[in-house]
Formats: structure tokens, C-alpha cells, sequence
């Protein structure tokens, strides 16, 4: 069976969840392996977030905002578009494929374009394999047992799907 | 005159004429470390010294000492400010042009005494004993701290007073100084991934780099707070790497490569390997090279022009 990686979207409200819903209206086909996260800007999403989102088991991470200069809040775009470049050399320094995170831009009427977007880089993570950034060591598996016990496992119930 | 009897004159003309409430230099411990000390009365000043292991960045005592009422918060009124005298090597004084730029007190605030340095010896701000448990050099082999063979300053950007011969060119940075850092770009994703979570799970997440950084000055940290929703605070591997890294980001463009995180980590984790990547990427990217000048990093300012990436 065809790898299929688990790729979470961080779509800006503005633009890039409209893109999407252009997407859909034109009848655009895209990969479902996308799950699409709804943020008020791209800027909302900081390093700590897409590391979490690694850490959950993701494959990919897609963070898409307004063109620059479109941007709904004048320049919470311009940060993104300064931290993720340097977050993706962190995170390569630590041993992600720098494939696995993407930065770009998608504005509301471009349904066309986030259905090429979102086409690319799901192809490029399924080229790459499952993601091996969320790994367990054997002490840890104790305190995955006691969260499952607690049923305070959030977010992984949706993993094991 | 020694560079400690500089030190000294000028701490107390700085205290006898109460321009400043406290001198912040070193001094030697009673195991014969040198450590921090914090001067306020005349008698005391005779326990200024210098020497090559003067390692310990002072800048950051700063925050809480011109700041007693915590960052941000307003002196009641009618108090004036608080002024502080502090010794800095060349690279603490880069620290003070970040804390100048993030608006943490005011340059009139400190007096600052640059010293000339030449080099901190390795295993300097530990006893002889803890030095040879952990296999380190004796101070008397001269070897220098890793930092110091990488640098090229040598002379503070920021003084008052100065003490010792000014060098007119910066110092060659050590020809034979080993270079970690392209030795890990040179490795697949995957070894690197196992390189770093295998010194990641040595982390007890004692927070003791953050304590000893002059950056790090939130007033509530991010990663030690429980009500957060997505930054555990727990010992697992993936937590622990989150805050390594975050706190690496979040000093990405600020950090000013003193090396002091990785001096006082316990679990010997080479976290000054994080900030020197993001330092090259951080200068690639924006051309900013954290403290030499008063200049907030890049990251709290917007793009340059669309789509220029500077």
C-alpha cells in the first residue's frame, strides 16, 4: 500500500482558507491527506506550534498566508515570512528534511494555485516516508501507558486513524 | 598597574562619588574559583579582580539590578533610577547593545569597564577538584575556551572605562580550533536527528542555561509554565527538544555566542551549537550580527521590501 502522509495546513483566514474554499467551489481536486487548521494569520503560528505539530506525528507542515503586502493585518505576514525560513534551518540543524515544512502564499481567488501547492508537497513528503522527528524512547513508553490510562492523551486518539 | 588595580580605581571613584549603587566584577571564591561579586561598600572593593577566568557573563545581573520593581514595571515616583557599574569582555559588551536595543534600562543607567580580553581558560569558574572530574584542562595549560579561540574581537564595542592596551586589530580567530558545527551539516538527517536527541535526553530541564543568559529575561518563560497548551513542561524527549530549540529560536538574532548556556549545563549539552547555526543563518538571511550595534533583531521588524527577504 501507497505511504500516505499526514499533512497538517495552517491556513490564514483571510486568504489562504478562502484559497481553499476556491479550491473546493471549482471543483479543484486535491489530496486528502491535507488537514486544514483555520488561523486568524499566518503570523499566529509560531515556531513552538509547528514543532508540536512535528511532535504529534505529523509529516508535513504547510503554513500558508496572504501575498505579502495583502496581508489583513498589514504585516503579521512579513514575521512569517521571516521566522519559518530560519525555523526550517533549526529545525534541518536538528534533523527534519527541510521538505517537510513549507511557507507560501495564497490569496483568496487563487484556488487554482493552493490545489498546485498543496499537489507539490504532498507528493514531495510521500516521497519522503513517514517522518521519524516524533520518536519514543524506551522510558518514555511508561509515561504514554499512564496518559492512555488518564485517557489525557489529546490529539493522539485521531493519530491512531 | 594590573588590570585588577584598574578595575578597582575606578570602582571607587564610581562608588565614593555614588555614581552608581553597585559594582558587579569578580572575584576569587574560597575554593579558588573566581566568581561574580556585587560591590556596594568602599571596604569591599579590594575583591575586584581579573584574571583568565573571569568566564561568567555579568550583563546578565543587569536586568534585575536597574530594574528592581521587574522588567518593565515603573520605579514609584519620585525615585531616581538605579545605576549600575559592570565589568564586560568583549563579547558581554555586544550583550549590553541587545539589552540597550530591547529597552531594557537606559544607557546612562551603567558605567560600563571594558577589559582587553585575551582569552578565557577552559574549566575557568569551576574548583580545581570539579575541574578534574569533568577531564577539564588545568588553568595552568593555558588552553582557551572554545568561544575565544573563535573570536575576533578581543576589545569591548561598548565602555566607559577602559582598562588595558587597546588592540588595533582584532585577533585572528585559532586556526586549529576543531569546527563542530560543519562536521554536524556534513551528516544525513537522520544521524543528526540521533545526535541531537541523544544529548537532548541527557537534558533534566534544570533551566540553568536559561538562568545564566543575559537574553533570557521573560518575565514568565515560556517553557516552564503549565497552563500552556501546546509547550509541555515534562522531561520527555520531544518537550525537551522543543525547548532546546525554542529557546534557541527565540535567541536567534539576540544571541551574542558567550557560551555561557553551555558552560553551566550539568548534562554537558552543547547548546552553543544551536546558536551559532542560527547566527549564520541569521546573518545570511538579514545581515545582522547580534550587539554590534544598538539595533533591534530582525525579527521584530517588518520586511525591508516585498518580497526581499531582508
Amino acid at each position: 500500500m501507497m505511504f500516505e502522509p499526514k499533512i497538517i495546513a495552517y491556513l490564514c483566514t483571510w486568504c489562504s482558507y478562502t484559497g481553499a474554499d476556491s479550491a473546493g467551489i471549482a471543483r479543484l481536486k486535491y489530496p486528502s491527506n491535507l488537514r486544514a487548521v483555520r488561523v486568524p494569520c499566518s503570523g499566529r503560528v509560531s515556531p513552538e506550534l509547528i514543532m508540536r505539530t512535528f511532535d504529534q506525528g505529523a509529516d508535513g507542515v504547510l503554513v500558508l498566508g496572504c501575498h505579502i503586502g495583502e496581508c489583513h493585518y498589514d504585516t503579521g505576514n512579513h514575521r512569517t515570512a521571516k521566522r519559518v525560513p530560519v525555523l526550517q534551518a533549526l529545525m534541518t540543524f536538528a534533523g527534519l528534511e527541510p521538505e517537510r515544512l513549507r511557507l507560501d502564499w495564497v490569496s483568496a481567488s487563487e484556488g487554482e494555485r493552493f490545489a498546485r501547492i498543496v499537489n507539490e508537497f504532498t507528493e514531495g513528503v510521500r516521497l519522503l516516508g513517514p517522518c521519524a522527528w516524533r520518536q519514543r524512547r524506551v522510558w518514555e513508553q511508561h509515561l504514554d501507558l499512564q496518559d492512555a490510562l488518564d485517557g489525557a492523551a489529546l490529539g493522539e486518539a485521531g493519530g491512531a486513524a | 598597574m594590573t588590570i585588577s588595580s584598574e578595575i578597582q580605581a575606578a570602582a571607587r571613584d564610581l562608588l565614593a562619588d555614588g555614581q552608581v549603587e553597585v559594582v558587579i566584577g569578580y572575584e576569587l571564591g574560597s575554593r579558588g574559583r573566581t566568581r561574580p561579586a556585587f560591590i556596594t561598600e568602599a571596604r569591599d572593593i579590594e575583591r575586584l579582580v581579573w584574571n583568565q577566568a573571569c568566564t561568567h557573563n555579568l550583563t546578565t545581573y543587569l536586568n534585575a539590578r536597574l530594574n528592581p520593581g521587574g522588567p518593565g514595571k515603573p520605579l514609584p515616583p519620585g525615585q531616581a533610577p538605579r545605576r549600575a557599574a559592570v565589568v564586560v569582555k568583549a563579547c558581554d559588551s555586544r550583550a549590553i547593545n541587545v539589552l540597550l536595543a530591547e529597552n531594557h534600562f537606559e544607557r546612562e543607567q551603567l558605567h560600563v569597564i571594558g577589559v582587553v580580553c585575551e582569552g578565557i581558560l577552559e574549566g575557568a569558574g569551576m574548583a580545581g577538584d570539579l575541574r578534574s572530574a569533568r577531564q577539564l584542562p588545568d588553568e595552568g595549560s593555558g588552553q582557551l575556551q572554545a568561544r575565544c579561540q573563535r573570536c575576533t574581537e578581543r576589545t569591548p564595542l561598548v565602555y566607559d572605562t577602559l582598562v588595558g592596551e587597546r588592540l588595533a586589530q582584532p585577533a585572528p580567530s585559532h586556526p586549529s580550533a576543531p569546527d563542530d558545527l560543519q562536521r554536524l551539516e556534513a551528516m544525513s538527517p537522520v544521524e543528526r536527528a540521533e545526535f541531537w536527541l541523544a544529548q537532548f535526553d541527557r537534558c533534566i530541564r534544570c533551566y540553568a542555561c536559561r538562568q545564566a543568559c543575559p537574553m533570557c529575561n521573560c518575565p514568565s518563560c515560556l517553557y516552564e509554565r503549565d497552563d500552556s497548551l501546546y509547550v509541555g513542561m515534562g522531561i520527555r524527549l520531544d518537550e525537551k527538544r522543543t525547548f532546546h530549540l525554542g529557546r534557541a529560536f527565540h535567541l536567534a538574532g539576540r544571541c551574542i555566542g558567550c557560551d555561557e548556556c553551555e558552560r553551566v549545563c550539568p548534562m554537558e549539552i552543547p547548546i552553543s551549537l544551536l546558536n551559532r547555526r542560527l547566527a549564520v543563518e541569521v546573518e545570511a538571511n538579514f545581515g545582522h550580527r547580534a550587539g554590534m550595534a544598538p539595533v533591534p533583531p530582525p525579527f521584530v521588524s517588518v520586511l525591508s521590501s516585498p518580497h526581499s527577504g531582508g
